[in-house]
């Protein structure tokens, strides 16, 4: 029976193509003049180069953490390219129609088609292409209410008071190693900002693409919401099938003011590299947000690419009422490796907060929940609920829980709970009796497992994310 | 002794009681009966003061005072006691130990002198004989592990040695074999001295074959719909609840 | 490395007696290892300055007075700052102790010494260094000991002492072990105890962590169940100015059964870090534990639950709960249950909670005229009575019930 579930599971990247497009890329090498040409580039003001220059100082007095339970060789910095474009984006194209259409293609391939009437309607869209933002979609709608959607660059010359006063508010510069390293190097990512009482008119999309060989993807994502405003925002991400390892160090900071609520969604799927583990993105990510009186952030995240996962996207629950949650489901197979989970730091009173984490594992993959619940001396009544299972499919893989739970507060209430589980045979004869073959019958099983955190995701993505599910545990039965 | 007038209650958003009327005088035992979701157990916990049972309008006073502004257990202590259809388990707390802070509560309300340890076992190994439990459930946890009829049977001594004005039976009847109904049906029996009152809440009339009422409602979707004497009850066996015209799963 | 370490290491190197070749070992490890800060996984949130800054009193001249419990049918062996007092008591037949370095014991005590509890507790190697006191066991294969066997190690004010207990149970033999501790005034020692339980075997086993809340208190208890084997092993701990205690439940046999209960209430400012890792060898074993705290003013509660369940350990069942009250403002818990799980067909689970109220029971003890007040205390005693209830000696648990109602009376209940 696991050897039917193991050809089951056995997956195919369908995102794996490299797009022919010719860049400007950087030697590899990271010292502080290749952050003032990556500065020089995006055409920056002076403080934001000091930013990056201080982020680097500290950087380089930082050890890579280690206590995550990953496996994987040490990253050479100085061997990775830390900024690429294409060529044919120097001159800034003004309209899609001045778009390279290789670029285009890319994206249509990918399911993300960037003319506007093509497009899934409410969905607006920033395209970040390796190191540059290709193009943004909707951007006239968005304006008319009020909402600015662009990328991070064009934000740090255009609203420069703006990014100044949030950039690095939440995940400060010198935060963690790679959210150094990101301050120092990043190049593209989305800038969001919602004014005070406006609901959003539609879902904000970035999806990023890694393309060029031996380069670093370091975005950074910024979305404010003012008081009492509403926003839902989602990124995919997929990169081609190569043989080396690339590094993605990404840092997303989320400011909800009083009343404000965000919502961000992430279907990751990057190259997880290949059955023996070779190749695929090493994904270091840092997501925080903060949470003033009454806001909400929502976190929801569907986890299926990747070699390597570190990943905590966490809450900060500062204002009175506040919530926090988190929605996961990690997939690893092969040889993947995730050690995912979040932090739900509750300062304010009456602050909830609600994680529930569904991980699968697989072949020879290891898939950790690591997490955080911190309820401080000030959080009255705060509540949390954690629920992490993990499912295992085959006798090789690994799936390990790792939760801290740390009480301040005599009022505040904090429940754990974990549990593993395998999709056993009965389940699996049943389907079959029931006519249907094991490959779609793992998938069903898996399916029903994460139907918590796929009806948390924005409609038209909870379909994607239960496809790309079904593809990742696609194969041939024999 | 209880009068409830025009009760309207909700649970959560749900308003289950519309304009529930009863009188009950000292003494008296009355069954309310109805299908499922006609608001039987809903009238226990509000009574009671169950968190999320809210009062919408209406009053409910028991011996002339407002039950409604009282606590849970000021309530208790007023003389209310209700045996609940499913009593919760505790883990830890042996019957024993709650029980006697229960009953000196109960004393310490009245202006009476708290039972010693010595004393309290006394009674409470009578009560235990009475309910037909072997004498270590009262060391066990509260309900702990006990069979559904043991639980009945619990929540009877506990109405024995709580000797309330008001007792209110929450469908103490089901899951009963015959020979743990009798046990039930006697130790309330055994109540019965002319002054205080009950209400029985059941589903079926089995159980007023062996506690007679003085009165039977019928109630349903959050009334009562007919009152009549022990032949009412005999009357919905025969005929069942379609006469009320809602199908049984109606309401909450 | 600490001046405390340095010491230690001092000291060590004059140790010679019949266990020097296993101390050597140790000692090699011990010179390697790291003084923990708050960066050290396993002591993020027990800080050992206490440990760093004491001085200690001159010891007290007056020995304290052995804990009775009433009716226990034990063999009792006290020991005072490590010392024996008197001489060996006789033992029934199947059953035969000596002290840790007597020669009669030597086989028996060079199988044990280090071969259960793992290298990397750092008190554990001060232990294996400086622990020249203490009792080596052997029960017999079948034999079956009924009295229980209770060591009171008694740690007076102002001493030093470092204790081990060595325990092996023959294949099918079935014996109660008492690790019984107390003290009073400022003192630091380390006790460390290894069993090694054979096939059928069935350990029946105590630890009362009681030393006053004053005491520096490092210690642990480590466990191999061999096939069959049975274990049934309640911890209870008051805290102190610091207390560390590491269990190591090793299911090196198929089909063993591992229960194991803690209780721990602490006092004003007082710190206990229990850390508890459950290894699953073997197929088909099953474990259940139980944790639970009740924390006091400025105290603070530090649980680590690991279970591991290797590769080939099929068909294992282990579950973990963990709850925790927290009374007072001030107080803190850190609490961590850990699942590391690389079998496939295994049920395995944990869960934690901090402060949870049941509302319905709560709904119905008020309901029985009990005040919302009086039944939450009654709530929250259930909670640890809940464990003492299933401590199957009758005598320990009749012992133990006043003892922790007054412990938890004199516990500062909420602002």
């Amino acid at each position: 029976m696991s050897e039917q579930i193991e050809k089951a599971i056995s997956r195919k990247y369908d995102a794996g193509f490299v797009s022919d497009i010719e860049s400007d890329t950087f030697p590899p090498g990271l010292d502080e003049d290749v952050i003032r040409r990556i500065s020089a580039m995006k055409d920056e003001p002076e403080w934001m180069l000091e930013w990056r220059l201080q982020a680097f100082r500290s950087w380089q007095k930082m050890k890579e953490p280690d206590w995550a339970h990953l496996g994987y060789e040490k990253i050479d910095y100085q061997a990775i390219s830390y900024y690429s474009a294409p060529k044919s984006m120097k001159d800034k194209p003004k309209s899609l129609d001045e778009v390279d259409p290789e670029l285009l293609r890319t994206y249509e391939k990918l399911g993300i088609p960037l003319h506007e009437q093509k497009m899934l309607a409410g969905v607006a869209v920033d395209a970040v292409f390796d190191s540059v933002s290709v193009v943004t979609t909707f951007r006239e709608k968005l304006e008319e209410a009020g909402v600015i959607f662009c990328p991070i660059s064009e934000a740090i010359k255009k609203y420069p008071d703006l990014v100044k006063k949030y950039i690095g508010s939440v995940v400060p510069r010198g935060d963690n190693f790679f959210a150094a390293l990101n301050s120092a190097v990043f190049t593209d990512g989305s800038f969001v900002y919602i004014p005070k009482g406006v609901r959003c008119p539609m879902e904000l999309s970035t999806y990023f693409r890694i393309n060029e060989l031996n380069t670093g993807q370091f975005e950074r994502t910024l979305i404010v919401a003012e008081e009492g405003s509403h926003v839902s925002y989602l990124e995919g991400c997929t990169a081609p099938q190569r043989d080396e390892n690339q590094l993605h160090a990404a840092v997303v900071e989320l400011v909800a003011m009083d009343d404000a609520e965000i919502k961000y969604s992430t279907v990751q799927n990057w190259y997880p590299g290949d059955e023996n583990g070779k190749g695929g993105i090493y994904n270091f990510v840092t997501k925080r947000g903060i949470a003033h009186k009454n806001a909400k952030i929502s976190w929801t995240q569907v986890e299926t690419g990747s070699a390597i996962t570190w990943k905590y996207p966490s809450c900060i629950l500062k204002g009175d009422n506040s919530v926090g949650e988190f929605y996961s489901v990690a997939l690893t197979r092969g040889r993947q490796q995730a050690d995912t989970g979040t932090k739900m730091i509750h300062l304010g009173k009456n602050t909830k907060s609600t994680i529930i984490s569904k991980g699968i594992s697989a072949g020879n993959s290891s898939n950790a929940y690591r997490g955080l619940v911190k309820m401080g001396p000030g959080a009255d009544g705060a509540r949390n609920f954690t629920e992490c299972d993990s499912l295992l499919i085959g006798d090789k893989c690994a799936a390990h829980t790792f939760p801290y739970i740390e009480s301040s507060n005599p009022t505040a209430i904090v429940e754990h709970e974990a549990t593993t589980s395998k999709v056993s045979d009965d389940q699996l004869f049943l389907c079959q009796q029931r006519g249907l073959d094991t490959e779609k019958a793992v998938s069903m099983i898996v399916n029903g497992f994460c139907k918590e955190v796929f009806k948390e995701l924005p409609m038209e993505f909870a379909v994607e994310a239960g496809k790309l599910l079904e593809i990742s545990l696609e194969g041939s039965v024999g | 002794m209880l009068t409830i007038k025009d009760l309207h209650a909700r649970v959560e958003e749900k308003t289950i009681l519309k304009g529930l009327n009863l009188t009950v005088n000292p003494g008296e035992v009355h069954a309310i009966m109805g299908p499922n979701g006609a608001g039987k157990s809903t009238l226990g916990y509000v009574m009671s003061g169950r968190d999320g049972y809210e009062l919408e309008s209406g009053s409910i006073e028991l011996n002339g005072e407002d039950l409604m502004e009282l606590d849970v257990e000021e309530r208790a202590q007023k003389g209310l006691f209700l045996a609940f259809q499913y009593p919760v388990e505790i883990p830890g707390v042996s019957n024993m130990e709650f029980m006697k802070e229960s009953v000196n509560a109960m004393r310490k309300a009245r202006g009476e002198e708290a039972l010693t340890a010595a004393e309290f076992l006394k009674v409470a190994k009578e009560a235990c004989k009475q309910v037909n439990l072997p004498l270590d459930f009262l060391k066990r946890g509260v309900n702990e592990g006990f069979s559904g009829g043991e639980k009945k049977r619990n929540e009877i001594m506990q109405m024995i040695l709580l000797q309330p004005s008001l007792a209110i039976l929450d469908e103490s009847d089901s899951g009963l074999d015959i020979d743990a109904l009798k046990v039930v049906a006697n130790g309330v029996n055994s109540q019965r001295d002319g002054k205080r009152s009950f209400i029985v809440v059941t589903h079926y009339q089995r159980l007023l074959d062996f506690i007679e009422p003085d009165f039977v409602h019928i109630l349903s979707d959050g009334k009562i719909v007919k009152s009549g004497g022990p032949e009412l009850a005999k009357e919905v066996e025969a005929t069942g609840y379609a006469w009320l015209g809602k199908p049984e799963e109606a309401g909450a | 490395m600490s001046d405390w370490l340095a010491q230690v290491i001092d000291r060590a190197d004059a140790v010679s007696d019949a266990l020097t070749p296993q101390r050597q070992g140790a000692l090699a490890v011990l010179k390697a290892q790291q003084w923990p800060t708050r960066r050290t996984e396993a002591w993020r949130y027990t800080s050992l300055h206490p440990l760093e800054d004491m001085t200690l009193p001159a010891l007290a001249a007056d020995t304290p007075a052995v804990p009775d419990v009433a009716g226990l049918d034990s063999i009792d062996l006290v020991f005072v700052n490590g010392a024996l007092q008197g001489s060996l008591p006789t033992f029934p037949e199947g059953l035969t102790v000596g002290g840790l370095t007597d020669s009669a014991m030597q086989a028996v005590a060079t199988d044990v010494f280090g071969s259960v509890k793992p290298r990397e507790h750092l008190f554990g190697l001060v232990n294996d260094v400086l622990a020249t006191d203490g009792v080596v066991i052997d029960v017999a294969p079948g034999a079956q000991i009924k009295p229980a066997l209770r060591i009171v190690n008694l740690v007076t004010a102002g001493a030093e002492a470092h204790h081990r207990i060595l325990v092996r149970v023959g294949d099918g033999a079935k014996v109660t072990v008492i690790e019984h501790g107390a003290g009073a005034g400022t003192s630091v020692n380390t006790a460390f105890a290894e069993y090694k339980i054979g096939d059928k075997a069935a350990l029946e086993h105590y630890r009362f962590a009681l030393h006053g809340g004053e005491a520096i208190h490092m210690g642990g208890a480590h466990f191999s169940l061999g096939d069959e084997a049975k274990l049934d092993s309640t911890l209870v701990g008051f805290g102190s100015q610091l207390s560390r205690l590491d269990y190591d439940l090793v299911h090196d046999g198929q089909h063993a059964f591992a229960k194991f209960n803690a209780v721990y209430l602490l006092g004003a400012g007082e710190h206990f870090d229990l850390h508890s890792n459950v290894e699953h060898a073997m197929p088909n074993g099953t474990t259940e534990e139980n944790v639970r705290t009740i924390v006091g003013d400025r105290a603070r509660a530090v649980f680590n639950g690991r279970i591991h369940i290797h590769r080939d350990a099929q068909k294992t069942l282990a579950e973990l709960n963990n709850r925790n009250l927290l009374l007072s403002r001030g107080g803190q818990i850190n609490t961590k249950p850990e699942l590391v799980i690389y079998a496939d067909d295994v049920q395995c689970a944990h869960g934690a909670t901090v402060a949870e109220i049941d509302d319905k029971a709560l709904y119905y003890m008020r309901s029985r005229g009990i005040d919302r007040e009086q039944a939450l205390v009654m709530l929250n005693f259930g909670f640890i009575q809940e464990l003492v209830n299933e401590i199957p000696n009758e005598a320990l648990s009749n012992w133990l019930q006043p003892l922790l109602r007054e412990r938890f009376s004199g516990m500062q209940v909420r602002p």
